[in-house]
């Protein structure tokens, strides 16, 4: 069966994470994904850390091989005059273009919406930049951090009397590349039904002001966020949240008594409801840290879920590859290739009966050079520049 | 991007919405935005817990305008009235059998059902998707849930903010002493209901292409945890467990948040390459400090970071935050101020763009809401519209759609299936 997306050719020109990651998730469903990268040097990505092995620039990278599964890469530069015709005619076989230039550095090399629509009216033309192609700041640089800080999400992060915290990792570029896949397959909805392409335009800023979801409506509400102590229960090998101050039956709190061996607590007034576990949850916190403290934390977890709470575990990524949930639902996938370590990739986002995840291993710089440019659109390599590429 | 097409983007797609809290109903307001038509169901003695309660205690921890409940508390909270906008609110009781036909009536007019609750709700309701692509087969179904439908966790309840945990976020959020911190905002809850606006669109693709129907399963937890895949792989391969790295970044250097003019007023600063960095030193007049040895490079900086914060500290100290992130940027520097809600609202860029509605809601007053994080040149969004008062839909739904007759309403009503007041 041809998968959901198997008839829709993406050339993807964006660097970094958040292009890249939209242009991930559509091959993911089977697009077929060319990735255009500068010659010689690559997709920046390429070369940030982890690397696999050692810190050595050369290595691969774990976060470019995580983010490119599953397409296709080839070496030109819009701002080389020889490649400018070349991306051009990769376009005219394509339904989506990706990309993650400055606003106005495409239209610049003659590559910009305007010049693409002309010739390909019912193209999906997605710009993924860190403040979108207008406004003051759309000239501004950007990093995860930056939109964090701009879309007033991490300014509630972190402990009071300390600096505001970001999210880790690079969440808010994961985040803004699914803004941008989720608005990429709007885009060819709409192509489909009626039957016209457009531009699409991400702004990193607006995924995080869109992703906090209370800072903006309690200050107006008259109740601003700010950031606040942990309540996290230390565990014997890590950290749980009991859960105990939201939505448990007044017969779970007795089980939970039972359980810690504090079944005097039941008729503590400081515990009896919800709202007073919630008033006095310090206190709460220290009563079961006593007991948590010699428990494994996913042993907590799963305790307390059957008693219908809603208790967390603080995975690592090593716990998550342990999980018996994941394991269950063979949710990491092992991707083996010649070229680098054998690695574990999450798999699908969400699951569609009858249609299969697509992942394999990101491509070498240029490897699809041959099969791309010069057997389907017909250059030789040296009319290019890339014979050494 | 001004040209603005005849139609909405998703003009003429009918979803049924039971999904509650935030992730859901976060999709859900995305789809109305973009012109579907959204139905939302609750219950009189059920419902979204957006609402609070009917009667809330004065130490409730709800947010209402100004702290006032005001007459109909369910109708004014921060929760309901932020991600409600664009819905249609609809009361059935879904426990009788009554409630269940006219759901299976309305499923029957509808292109997609999204709910969000226990993964076993559903199906000991008697409303799983068996019984409801039995009555459309072209019905699209996600089923948004903790976990996914499968596997020994998959009754498990969650919130956004265990989530973060137990999809490992937490693990690598926080300050330099590796205590795991959680985000205060159930991040993961964002993240779900953008993704989920992308799995419809996937399946209703498939739905185009097959003329049928499907189940979308999407585990809230495992879309979170393709936030930390780079971590996964590197953990895979070497055996690093990655974890808390406060705001440095592992190839950038400056890289964090550097206090400025006023009460816990912030600035970010991010520096990726040496242009960046002369840019900098440039743009606060310390030439010589990119010449000095400890920060000549990427490494040399990250290992004298602490020295380094310091120096910039000093300088950023006494100035406005956006003066600062003007300034840098002028110098090609990623910069940006750590925005709190309220400067967010009036923040320039954002109003220059349209990012904000002014929404004036009959119960909660006038407010600036959060639209898209997307702008299409050819289909604008729908102005955002107040979130419905409980039931305010009733009459339109069940007469306009459903063709039922006043009398009938009436006997609903008396039945305590549908209505406008909650049960307490």
């Amino acid at each position: 069966m041809d998968n959901i997306f198997s008839d829709i050719n993406v050339l993807d020109l964006s660097q970094g994470i958040s292009g890249p990651f939209c242009a991930k998730l559509l091959a993911g469903w089977g697009a077929n994904v060319i990735k255009v990268e500068p010659p010689y040097i690559g997709d920046p990505c390429r070369s940030s850390r982890p690397f696999f092995e050692t810190n050595d620039r050369s290595q691969t990278s774990a976060l470019f091989s995580y983010i490119n599964t599953s397409k296709k890469s080839v070496t030109l530069d819009p701002l080389i005059p020889s490649h400018t015709p070349a991306i051009r005619k990769l376009a005219q076989n394509c339904d989506v273009l990706i990309e993650s230039f400055p606003p106005g550095y495409l239209a610049s090399c003659g590559l910009g919406y305007s010049e693409i629509a002309e010739s390909s009216p019912d193209m999906v033309y997605v710009s993924v930049t860190p403040f979108g192609q207008t406004g003051p700041y759309s000239a501004y640089k950007g990093s995860d951090l930056i939109a964090q800080a701009a879309g007033a999400l991490m300014y509630t992060i972190g402990l009071p009397d300390r600096s505001p915290l970001k999210v880790g990792g690079e969440a808010a570029l994961y985040t803004t590349g699914i803004s941008a896949f989720s608005a990429t397959t709007m885009a060819i909805y709409v192509r489909d039904i009626q039957g016209f392409g457009q531009h699409v335009d991400i702004s990193a800023m607006e995924v995080m002001t869109v992703s906090q979801l209370y800072s903006s409506i309690y200050a107006q509400f008259g109740r601003p966020t700010a950031r606040r102590e942990s309540n996290l229960v230390r565990a014997k090998d890590g950290w749980v949240s009991p859960g105990l101050e939201t939505g448990v039956q007044e017969s779970t709190w007795l089980k939970v008594c039972e359980l810690i061996g504090k079944p005097e607590l039941v008729n503590d007034p400081r515990f009896i409801t919800q709202e007073s576990r919630r008033a006095n949850q310090n206190e709460l916190l220290v009563v079961i840290a006593d007991w948590a403290g010699t428990k494994p934390k996913e042993e907590i977890y799963h305790t307390f879920q059957s008693l219908r709470t809603i208790t967390g575990y603080v995975a690592t990524v090593e716990d998550l590859l342990l999980s018996q949930q994941f394991v269950d639902r063979e949710f990491f996938k092992l991707i083996e290739t010649q070229a680098s370590p054998d690695t574990i990739h999450p798999g699908s986002p969400y699951r569609i009966a009858g249609y299969n995840w697509e992942i394999s291993p990101a491509p070498r710089l240029g490897e699809h050079n041959e099969e791309i440019l010069c057997q389907a659109l017909g250059y030789s390599m040296s009319e290019l520049g890339l014979e050494d590429n | 991007m001004s040209i603005s097409s005849p139609k909405p983007a998703l003009d003429g797609l009918r979803i049924l919405d039971l999904s509650q809290v935030a992730a859901g109903p976060y999709a859900t307001m995305f789809l109305g935005l973009m012109g579907a038509e959204v139905i939302k169901i609750e219950s009189l003695s059920r419902m979204d817990i957006n609402r609070g309660k009917a009667r809330p205690n004065p130490d409730d921890l709800r947010v209402y305008p100004n702290g006032e409940p005001g007459e109909r508390p369910w109708n004014r909270t921060a929760h309901h009235v932020h991600r409600n906008i664009n819905k249609q609110s609809l009361t059935i009781d879904l426990a009788t059998e009554l409630g269940k036909e006219l759901f299976l009536d309305l499923v029957k007019v509808c292109d997609v059902l999204v709910e969000n609750y226990r993964g076993s709700v559903m199906d000991r309701l008697g409303l799983g998707y068996d019984v409801v692509s039995a009555r459309n087969p072209q019905l699209v179904y996600l089923k948004i849930s903790s976990q996914g439908a499968t596997g020994p966790e998959a009754n498990y309840g969650s919130l956004g903010s265990t989530l973060e945990q137990t999809a490992g976020l937490a693990s690598i959020t926080g300050y330099e002493d590796g205590f795991p911190l959680l985000t205060n905002l159930v991040y993961p809850d964002a993240v779900v209901g953008i993704l989920s606006f992308g799995a419809l669109m996937t399946a209703l693709r498939s739905r185009l292409k097959t003329g049928r129907g499907c189940l979308v399963d999407l585990s809230q937890r495992e879309v979170t945890t393709m936030l930390l895949g780079e971590s996964i792989l590197d953990f895979s391969v070497t055996g690093r467990i990655a974890g808390t790295m406060e705001n440095f970044h592992r190839d950038m250097s400056p890289h964090g948040v550097y206090p400025c003019l006023g009460e816990d007023m912030w600035v970010a600063i991010s520096v990726g390459t040496e242009d960046e960095w002369d840019g900098l030193c440039l743009a606060f007049g310390k030439a010589e400090l990119s010449r000095d040895s400890r920060f000549q490079t990427g490494e040399s900086r990250h290992e004298h970071q602490k020295e380094l914060d310091k120096i910039i500290s000093s300088w950023t100290s006494g100035q406005d935050h956006y003066q600062v992130m003007h300034r840098l940027q002028s110098h090609g520097v990623p910069s940006a101020p750590v925005l709190k809600g309220s400067e967010s609202i009036v923040d320039p860029h954002l109003e220059a763009r349209g990012f904000w509605d002014v929404v004036e809601h009959p119960e909660a007053g006038t407010y600036k809401q959060v639209t898209t994080p997307w702008l299409l040149s050819g289909s604008s969004r729908i102005a955002s519209q107040p979130a419905p008062g409980l039931g305010e839909h009733n009459y339109q739904v069940l007469n306009g759609i459903l063709g039922l007759s006043d009398f009938e309403i009436e006997d609903l009503i008396t039945k305590g299936i549908t209505g406008e007041v909650p049960k307490e």
